[in-house]
């Protein structure tokens, strides 16, 4: 079997899971337009590999490989760097919603002891 | 308002502290009158919370374990949703005499001080000194504070602290959440505050273990470090 087909298949195997995901609403578009835009990419360098050959040429890259691999972990970086910064953001609206509910919890818990008294 | 009469929040934050926090709550009660006592407790697994209601605190419980500065925090947020005028920082631990709560809130009540530190090296007046690695970490930041700030605080890892209204407003927005204490040092000091340090006695630990361990110390230093030269950058670039 020839490789490029074999990386068609691939990259149109991961659009196609990424859309099924979405459309189950496992996962939302909002954090699947991410993968969405890179399996897309990888649909079109792997149809048109010749275009990627040049680009790693133009670039300087003495083998495809090394640009493919390249560009690969700098998508990944990208996108491990925005999970880290959403997962931040998650956690932080985790303790102020922690510290919501233990003042709000205490607050009903005096309230209740001041109907009893009345 | 006479300065008697200011509304003073005690906030107590307390993680697994059962056999020191009761204790903490009546020493606080007997020695300070007409103070509201708020033990935050941040998701203990023991009887923590139980122990301080019988003491006679009132007890906020985290749903899980925040961390020192968000259970702080949780107070700094009581205390401004109430309008307290002066929140006193008061470890869970037994370590912090409660007998030096009326002389920490002093500098405030006169209002010459937004936030006054209770400190263990200022005076050579014995008690708790720390070990020799932990005293020396504490040098650093006093250094670090030092040169970038120009404050000196001689006990900047203090947890004991007073603040008043300014401050609560502050720092119920924002507060570091882990090792929050030099840091909030930092913070006070790019919000104008007027920092004041008074001579303190603190005791050894009576019950359980100090939250910062040996395997922590590094990545304490490196974070309270890293965290105090961004808040430097980012005032710079706010004043450009």
């Amino acid at each position: 079997m020839n490789i490029h087909v074999v990386a068609i298949v691939v990259s149109v195997a991961i659009f196609l899971f990424v859309i099924e995901l979405v459309r189950r609403r496992r996962l939302t578009f909002k954090y699947a337009i991410g993968w969405l835009l890179v399996s897309a990419g990888a649909i079109f360098f792997a149809v048109f590999y010749r275009l990627l050959f040049a680009c790693a040429a133009f670039l300087g890259f003495e083998l495809p490989s090394n640009f493919i691999f390249f560009a690969l972990f700098c998508v990944f970086i990208t996108l491990s760097l925005l999970l880290t910064v959403f997962l931040c953001q998650q956690n932080n609206r985790n303790d102020v919603m922690a510290q919501k509910i233990a003042l709000l919890e205490f607050e009903l818990k005096e309230l209740k002891k001041k109907l009893k008294v009345e | 308002m006479s300065p008697a009469d200011k509304k003073i929040l005690v906030i107590v934050p307390a993680f697994n502290e059962c056999g020191n926090i009761g204790r903490t709550v009546q020493e606080i009660r007997h020695t300070i009158q007409g103070v509201d006592i708020l033990v935050i407790n941040d998701g203990s697994k023991d009887t923590t919370a139980q122990e301080a209601i019988q003491a006679g605190g009132m007890v906020v419980s985290l749903p899980f374990n925040l961390g020192i500065g968000a259970a702080v925090q949780t107070g700094f947020q009581y205390a401004q949703r109430h309008q307290y005028d002066i929140a006193v920082q008061i470890d869970g631990d037994g370590q912090h005499d409660a007998s030096f709560l009326d002389k920490i809130v002093g500098p405030i009540r006169a209002d010459e001080a937004d936030m006054v530190v209770g400190s263990r090296f200022l005076e050579k007046t014995g008690g708790f000194q720390s070990s020799f690695s932990r005293r020396m970490g504490i040098g650093f930041f006093v250094h670090l504070i030092n040169v970038l700030t120009g404050v000196k605080i001689k006990d900047p890892t203090s947890g004991f602290r007073a603040y008043n209204k300014k401050m609560i407003a502050l720092f119920s927005e924002y507060y570091p959440h882990d090792f929050p204490e030099p840091e909030a040092i930092v913070l006070a000091q790019q919000a104008g505050a007027r920092i004041v340090e008074l001579p303190v006695i603190m005791r050894p630990r009576e019950a359980g273990s100090s939250s910062i361990r040996y395997f922590k110390t590094v990545y304490y230093m490196t974070k309270v470090t890293l965290a105090i030269l961004l808040y430097m950058i980012r005032q710079q670039r706010g004043e450009s």
